[in-house]
């Protein structure tokens, strides 16, 4: 099976502090994989270097590669990577707040060439999501936050992408909400669109996604199919407050990785 | 005071300030419009659009005085050029500055301010030269009072071009990026907008409207001077008046001030434009804090 | 680390440093500043024996000062509240103090070649730059510390003006007393014209401030039209307290000591200035200080700490106009002659340049800022007298004023563009770079 997205041995560093360290994820064509991590894992890093923003943090790759289709994407814009069918929907959502809703939709069209396609596209949006058409010319910054992710996940759709990389989709959101959005999630993904969720809460993440990978202090600590890693006594530990053990098994891992 | 009662319920003198107030107000509304355009989109508070204005009034006695071109083409190419020094200014300067303070880049355009202001006397001297002519200059009687045309043709010029400005920036494809940037700028950069691109382009045409707005300048005032610059200050208060944030209210406000300094001027004396102008400014700011048509900042701790 | 520190500095060096009261260690700067003048009034030669005597003391004093008590605990917390807690913030203080105190004699002397040197104009400099570094740490405190964009700055320099013609000129009170009148009425009038930074900030605030000047400015033209007449004011030769005339050594000529000349004059602009700068470098390592910087950095968070926002700001308008409010009472009477037209808003403007050209932080901004604007047109002045080939072209001296405006305009940007924090950054990072490599071989050794 071909590969939508492979990094390999990925480091990157913000100035003198490291922030990812020889990070190797790959997402299979039309698979859904996910990305686990608590606060400073460098999740948001990830995300940041793949959607080729980086600089504007500062941010340096120090070495490794994230290819795809064998080009290397370290070195692309981010208008090129959108081009390429890399579409990201940010952590917190990220929406222009004085635009209009379809206005914040037609933005994430920026980086086609066929303007013809675009109003299909839109309402494609807004058959997937029936709750926004009404509130089309409302201003973005007065949705609930419900209706913002959902603006920011049709928002990527609309570059038409072929993966679509979500960071931290359940910020600050319902359980129910989240719930629903990831139900979309695995709609997106039938119809071959790969995903790439990147997650905090790895209960609903490791439900959904077919493979998931574990990221601690900017290094992959864990890796392999949701089911198994489901029942990993570690990842329960770890990011589900399962086991009572829950705070030594962390402590243990960041040992281990500051080792 | 009886200068004052004698002068006041006059309306043939008021007609009179009204109109060439409206006049004063358009050009206010273009370096308002030059301020509120780059501060909207790119955060930084460009001083030196009185500079760019009292260039393109220069650049108009370069024109129509010394080599009498068409006042078309003369207007056009004179756009254009100082829409390309935009585009040096974001280039050359402002891109490296990316991500200092406020103050420092406000510093900066002081610093093109500057430059802009030796150069011109380096190249034109520094005595003032006579008004441009190159729009009619004849009156028209309206009521009793004769009007100038050339204050109805500012007004009509620069509300149109600034009105052709709003339709660009509300409705079209381009337009749409450089609100969003403005917007959100790392949002944009994540959707594939160059915010390079859309920074560039407001500069252009900041730089360029405020060209136009100098040779606007050039036939309004009595004469063509280095002290021309001095507008950047006095249009302040019709920004702030309209809201810093709103290109729209950029434009009333400017109307709104020049009308109240013409009166202002008429009857009290000259030297209570400003004072009158930026009182009335502190009046709103004090009620209203961010202008009559500016939006609130949402703001997250 | 520790260890090695604490067997380094014997345990009376340590009691010494803990129990020499400020006032005591402040006591060489205070003596450096003032023997000059009194040495001035008592010997006759400025190069005679018995100042070099003198100047000899006052430099082991200040060696003493600098490197006494030196080396502290690094790890102590308290170490950071002080003003010179390391040895090379004391050697750079001691260095400047004895710059400080060459720079009269200097340039008052009566140099032989080259005669045509202009002496007296670059002492004028020196006086402006050191008056204008007041005005600027001022500045710096409300805009730099405080965050908020004031423009109204020039408009305090013009009613430290008024006030001190009303008290000096009008009702002819002394010049010492015009200060803290001017204090007091710039503490007064920038709480209130404070008011609009508590609902405006930023950009507003900064048009707000804009407004105040114009309307500060129509009030000046007005009272000196109305007292002054269309010539302006001439302010008065101030002469020095009248106590000071029992201490030995200082003889009042015709019964007062005026302050005349350069050379006095620099005294007094450069104990004021100095007073005024210690007072805002305490002001910001305050309590009150760092509430400045809470509310500078994020408004609302520096509610929620419990910082009483509004009146930090405004206690940071009192304190900055105040102080603004002296340096232009200093400048007036150093100046002599105001007019109408002596104050405009690019006033302000030059005063933004010179601390954001400085550095925002710290107060070395304001002097390093001074000194660039003051010295580089002189320094351009001179290269367009003396430089063989530039004195020969006739476009340099016909557009003089033009290309040192341009060539300001120039720098300004450059500096701001490739340093962001300012020369005092830059005199960070090379001190930096400079203390790195003579500690790179130590630190082998602790480890």
């Amino acid at each position: 099976m071909s590969s939508s997205l492979k990094i390999d041995g990925l480091s990157v560093s913000y100035g003198p502090i490291p922030a990812l360290r020889n990070v190797s994820i790959e997402v299979p064509e039309g698979g859904f994989v996910s990305v686990l991590g608590s606060n400073g894992a460098g999740k948001t890093t990830l995300v940041r270097t793949i959607t080729g923003v980086l600089y504007l943090q500062k941010g340096k790759v120090t070495s490794g590669s994230i290819t795809r289709d064998g080009q290397d994407m370290t070195k692309l814009k981010t208008r090129k990577i959108v081009t390429g069918g890399v579409a990201q929907v940010p952590e917190g959502r990220m929406l222009f707040p004085q635009l209009t809703v379809e206005e914040n939709l037609r933005c994430g069209a920026a980086s086609r060439r066929d303007l013809a396609g675009i109003n299909d596209t839109l309402s494609e949006v807004f058959d997937l999501f029936p709750q926004l058409p009404p509130l089309q010319n409302q201003l973005a910054g007065l949705l609930s936050g419900g209706e913002q992710q959902m603006v920011a996940v049709g928002r990527a759709l609309m570059a038409k992408p072929s993966l679509l990389v979500c960071d931290e989709l359940s910020l600050g959101l319902a359980p129910l909400i989240v719930r629903d959005l990831f139900l979309l999630l695995d709609r997106i993904n039938k119809e071959g669109v790969a995903v790439l969720a990147i997650e905090q809460n790895a209960r609903i993440a490791l439900q959904h996604s077919t493979y998931a990978y574990a990221l601690e202090v900017g290094e992959i600590v864990l890796e392999g199919p949701s089911d198994e890693l489901r029942e990993n006594q570690e990842v329960q530990d770890l990011y589900m407050g399962g086991g009572g053990d829950s705070r030594e098994a962390y402590a243990a891992i960041r040992r281990e990785v500051n080792r | 005071m009886d200068i004052l009662a004698s002068t006041f319920f006059d309306w043939g003198v008021n007609l009179q300030l009204l109109v060439s107030g409206l006049a004063l107000g358009a050009i206010y509304a273009v370096v308002a419009l030059g301020f509120v355009l780059v501060e909207k989109s790119t955060a930084v508070l460009n001083l030196a659009v009185g500079e760019f204005l009292m260039l393109g009034s220069y650049f108009g006695v370069a024109f129509f005085m010394e080599r009498k071109t068409n006042i078309f083409i003369g207007t056009l190419v004179i756009t254009l050029v100082m829409a390309l020094f935009g585009l040096a200014i974001h280039y050359g300067i402002m891109r490296p500055m990316v991500g200092q303070g406020f103050f420092a880049i406000v510093l900066a355009t002081i610093g093109i301010a500057t430059v802009i202001r030796a150069v011109v006397q380096m190249w034109f001297g520094p005595l003032e030269k006579g008004n441009l002519t190159a729009l009619p200059t004849g009156t028209i009687e309206v009521a009793g009072t004769s009007i100038r045309w050339v204050d109805i043709i500012i007004l009509l010029v620069v509300l149109g071009s600034v009105g052709a400005f709003l339709v660009f920036y509300a409705r079209t494809r381009t337009g749409l990026h450089m609100r969003a940037v403005a917007s959100n700028i790392e949002a944009a950069a994540g959707v594939g907008i160059d915010p390079d691109r859309a920074y560039a382009i407001t500069w252009a045409m900041a730089i360029g409207i405020a060209g136009l707005g100098g040779v606007m300048l050039g036939h309004f005032t009595p004469s063509v001077n280095p002290a021309l610059a001095a507008i950047g200050l006095r249009a302040f208060p019709a920004a702030a008046i309209g809201g810093f944030t709103s290109v729209g209210g950029s434009i009333i406000g400017g109307l709104i001030v020049g009308v109240i300094e013409q009166l202002a001027g008429g009857h009290f004396g000259t030297k209570w434009r400003e004072p009158v102008a930026f009182g009335i400014l502190i009046l709103v700011l004090i009620f209203k804090p961010t202008g009559l048509f500016g939006q609130k900042d949402l703001e997250r701790v | 680390m520790t260890s090695v520190t604490e067997t380094a500095t014997p345990a009376s060096r340590q009691i010494l440093a803990k129990r020499t009261p400020t006032w005591m260690r402040a006591l060489p700067f205070l003596v450096a500043i003032a023997s000059p003048v009194i040495l001035d009034k008592i010997s006759w030669n400025p190069f005679g024996g018995w100042k070099l005597l003198v100047g000899f003391l006052v430099l082991v004093g200040i060696g003493w000062f600098a490197w006494s008590n030196a080396e502290h605990d690094p790890d102590d917390p308290r170490l950071s509240l002080k003003l010179w807690h390391r040895a090379d913030q004391r050697a750079l203080a001691a260095v400047t103090c004895f710059v400080l105190m060459a720079i009269p004699f200097i340039l008052s002397t009566d140099w032989e070649p080259p005669m045509d040197f202009p002496w007296n104009s670059w002492f004028r400099i020196v006086n402006y730059i050191i008056l204008f570094a007041l005005g600027a740490g001022a500045f710096n405190l409300l805009v730099g510390y405080t965050g908020q964009l004031s423009m109204a700055h020039a408009a305090f320099l013009m009613i430290g003006t008024m006030v001190g013609a009303q008290v000096g000129l009008i009702w002819e009170q002394s010049f010492w007393l015009c200060l803290p009148v001017a204090a007091l009425a710039g503490a007064v009038l920038g709480v209130f014209f404070g008011i609009p930074a508590l609902r405006l900030r930023g950009l507003y605030l900064m048009l707000a401030t804009i407004g105040v000047h114009f309307i500060i400015l129509l009030v000046w033209k007005e009272y000196i039209v109305h007292q002054f007449g269309f010539s302006g004011m001439r302010f008065t030769t101030p002469n020095l307290p009248s106590w000071l005339h029992w201490i030995p050594g200082i003889n009042p000529e015709d019964g007062e000591f005026l302050i005349n000349s350069q050379f006095r004059w620099f005294w007094v602009n450069l104990g004021i200035t100095t007073v005024g700068l210690l007072f805002i470098v305490n002001v910001v390592r305050s309590r009150e200080g760092r509430a400045f910087a809470a509310v500078r950095d994020r408004d609302i968070s520096a509610t929620l700490l419990g910082i009483n926002v509004p009146r930090s700001k405004l206690v940071s308008f009192a304190l900055s106009s105040a102080l603004v409010s002296v340096s232009g009472c200093m400048l007036s009477y150093y100046n002599r002659a105001r007019s109408e037209d002596s104050f405009h808003l690019e006033l302000v403007l030059d005063y933004g340049i010179i601390i954001v050209v400085g550095g925002f932080m710290g107060i070395q901004g304001a002097i390093f800022g001074s000194i660039f604007f003051f010295a580089l047109p002189m320094y351009f002045e001179w290269m367009r007298e003396e430089l063989p080939i530039i004195s020969d072209i006739d476009f340099f001296s016909r557009y003089a004023g033009e290309i040192d405006l341009a060539i300001r305009g120039i720098l300004v940007v450059v500096v701001l563009v490739w340093r962001p924090d300012g020369l005092a950054g830059l005199w960070q990072a090379m001190k930096k770079r400079a203390l790195l490599r003579m500690q790179a071989p130590r630190r082998g050794v602790v480890q």
